[in-house]
């Protein structure tokens, strides 16, 4: 955790003499940066048929919402990345969809200043298709005491999973809550222990979709997911000490 | 040029501080005054003085209920005092435990200062978190601010001072300790942050929307003659009351349906605010805030256990 925190402080130095790039709709000194490290400085286009939403201030920085609205952009989605820009841990969230997901997610994260928020789609043109937001913070989300381990018995509800499906016309809207502290390292010298790993499977075992998880995302993670029809599914979930969680999702 | 503007206030707001609220007590009811505070958010240029602070001058001495935001809001409002009695102050009562009631305690460190037992509680555990917070929006109007915990517990019940028996009621509908006090000499309500009028209510601490419109059940029926809101004008019909009931319902309906259709907060958040609500300040910024309070409550009754 020491090695992402000395990063974030060369970052920030470094972001002395880096510049926004143009046609940025949140200009921003550190794109270049992520464009050349998590983006490997692909093609990539500002888009607005990727619309990220987050509300106009952090009323809880360990508890911000994002959603990814991005159901506008034709074609198939390779990969998806959510990031936030000023974070010490930037990375939320990838996302590998298959062509039964929709695209549309949301999701909440800790903040710990006020930040770009960033969602790419790697589509099957090769072009990556961004969309951009801020949040306004006042700040402390990722440093923050948990509320989980606040908790007496916390431990017995690990990997308690709680939601259910919606019916948003034809398709669905999968909302999953997972009791886990995602505890981050940033805090208290409490080590990393968080959800790391996911899969969305229809009930042959299929993958419709996987997710590579980030301590950026909330303690007691609640996602949502859009997915085409109406199908029983099944989730699977591993933290980074090897714990695996699965639910039902009728 | 709006920057210029936004320089020069801070400018002389840091020239002092204390200057800077102007506080009029008027008289609303026998021996009874108000200190009105605007229907705004916190902000520099108004030094967090966005709270109704009321004193009683009884027989023996001033009751002041709620302390304001800020040590110099609390010096200003004990000034203010002065100009309409000699008689010195006995006694404040707290309504709650939020900020903008009870940071002008230390002007008051001389008298007691009552409050109910899980009030004490919550500004033990908040306080210091609270008034950091109020640096950060509110600036230079809080230099010297320190929290001053209450140094007498009161409850339900009566508590009769020079000549005015004053009714006390232990509710929670707000922060889960909220007193409200009906003076049964004047008939005047002042019932804290349990009422705001025209100006959208705050939800941090509520233990539910139930449990709020329980206790707005519970002050309309008491015989009070004018009702003196936390935030917002003064009122002697039942107006008050009426507006806080439908709001509450209509957050309260509109959050469970978003959740029963499997909306995530920014959907929820965005949605219409009745037009009927157009009189009452902050509603967007509130229901913002209220989403990120109450909204996973919500959530969770529509979600069942799926782990298998
Ligand atoms: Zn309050």
């Amino acid at each position: 955790m020491k090695q992402r925190m000395v990063c974030a402080l060369v970052l920030s130095l470094v972001s002395c003499w880096a510049n926004a790039v143009e046609g940025d709709p949140q200009p921003s000194v550190m794109w270049e940066y992520f464009h050349e490290r998590l983006l490997n400085n692909a093609e990539f286009v500002f888009d607005e048929k990727v619309q990220v939403s987050v509300p106009p201030f952090a009323e809880d920085a360990r508890q911000v919402p994002v959603e990814v609205d991005a159901r506008a952009l034709t074609g198939r989605v390779e990969k998806i990345m959510l990031w936030a820009e000023l974070n010490p841990i930037p990375q939320v969230l990838n996302v590998y969809p298959s062509a039964e997901l929709e695209k549309f997610l949301a999701v909440r994260i800790r903040v710990e200043q006020a930040t770009p928020i960033r969602a790419a789609f790697l589509m099957d043109d090769g072009i990556w298709h961004v969309g951009s937001a801020r949040i306004e913070a006042a700040g402390g989300g990722c440093t923050a005491p948990s509320v989980v381990r606040a908790q007496e018995g916390w431990e017995d509800h690990l990997g308690e999973i709680l939601g259910a499906r919606f019916n948003t016309g034809d398709n669905s809207r999968l909302r999953l809550s997972v009791s886990h502290p995602m505890d981050n390292g940033l805090v208290d010298s409490i080590p990393e222990f968080y959800l790391d790993q996911a899969e969305l499977r229809d009930l042959s075992g299929a993958v419709l979709a996987r997710l590579e998880i980030f301590s950026a995302i909330s303690e007691n993670p609640t996602i949502t997911l859009g997915i085409k029809g109406q199908p029983e599914t099944q989730l699977w979930l591993r933290d980074n000490n090897g714990n695996e969680f699965t639910a039902h999702i009728p | 040029m709006r920057y210029l503007f936004i320089f020069c206030c801070s400018f002389f707001l840091s020239l002092s501080a204390v200057a800077d609220y102007q506080l009029t007590p008027k008289k609303i009811a026998e021996n009874t005054w108000l200190v009105e505070g605007s229907t705004d958010n916190f902000s520099l240029h108004n030094g967090g003085n966005i709270v109704n602070a009321a004193f009683i001058v009884t027989d023996h001495g001033v009751v002041v209920v709620d302390t304001g935001p800020s040590f110099a809001y609390g010096k200003v409002l004990r000034a203010a005092i002065a100009s309409v009695t000699d008689k010195p102050v006995i006694q404040v009562l707290l309504t709650h435990h939020h900020p903008d009631h009870v940071l002008g305690n230390q002007a008051f460190d001389d008298v007691p200062i009552a409050a109910l037992a899980g009030t004490k509680k919550l500004l033990q555990e908040q306080g210091n978190y609270m008034a950091e917070n109020m640096y950060r929006v509110v600036g230079d109007a809080m230099r010297g601010t320190e929290v001053l915990l209450p140094t007498q517990l009161v409850e339900e019940g009566l508590m009769e001072i020079g000549g005015h028996p004053l009714r006390l009621l232990s509710l929670t509908g707000h922060t889960g300790a909220d007193l409200a006090i009906l003076d049964e000499r004047t008939g005047v309500l002042f019932a804290g942050d349990l009422v705001f009028y025209q100006r959208a209510l705050a939800t941090p601490n509520t233990p539910g929307l139930a449990a709020w419109l329980a206790d707005i059940d519970t002050l309309e029926k008491l015989p009070w003659k004018l009702i003196v809101p936390g935030h917002g004008p003064l009122a002697t019909d039942h107006q008050p009351f009426v507006q806080m009931r439908d709001y509450l319902n209509w957050l309260d309906s509109a959050l469970r349906e978003a959740a029963q259709a499997g909306q995530d907060m920014n959907q929820v958040l965005r949605m219409p605010i009745p037009e009927r609500f157009a009189g009452v300040s902050l509603t967007r910024y509130e229901l913002i805030r209220t989403v990120s309070h109450l909204y996973p409550r919500y959530e969770q009754q529509q979600w069942q256990r799926l782990d298998q």
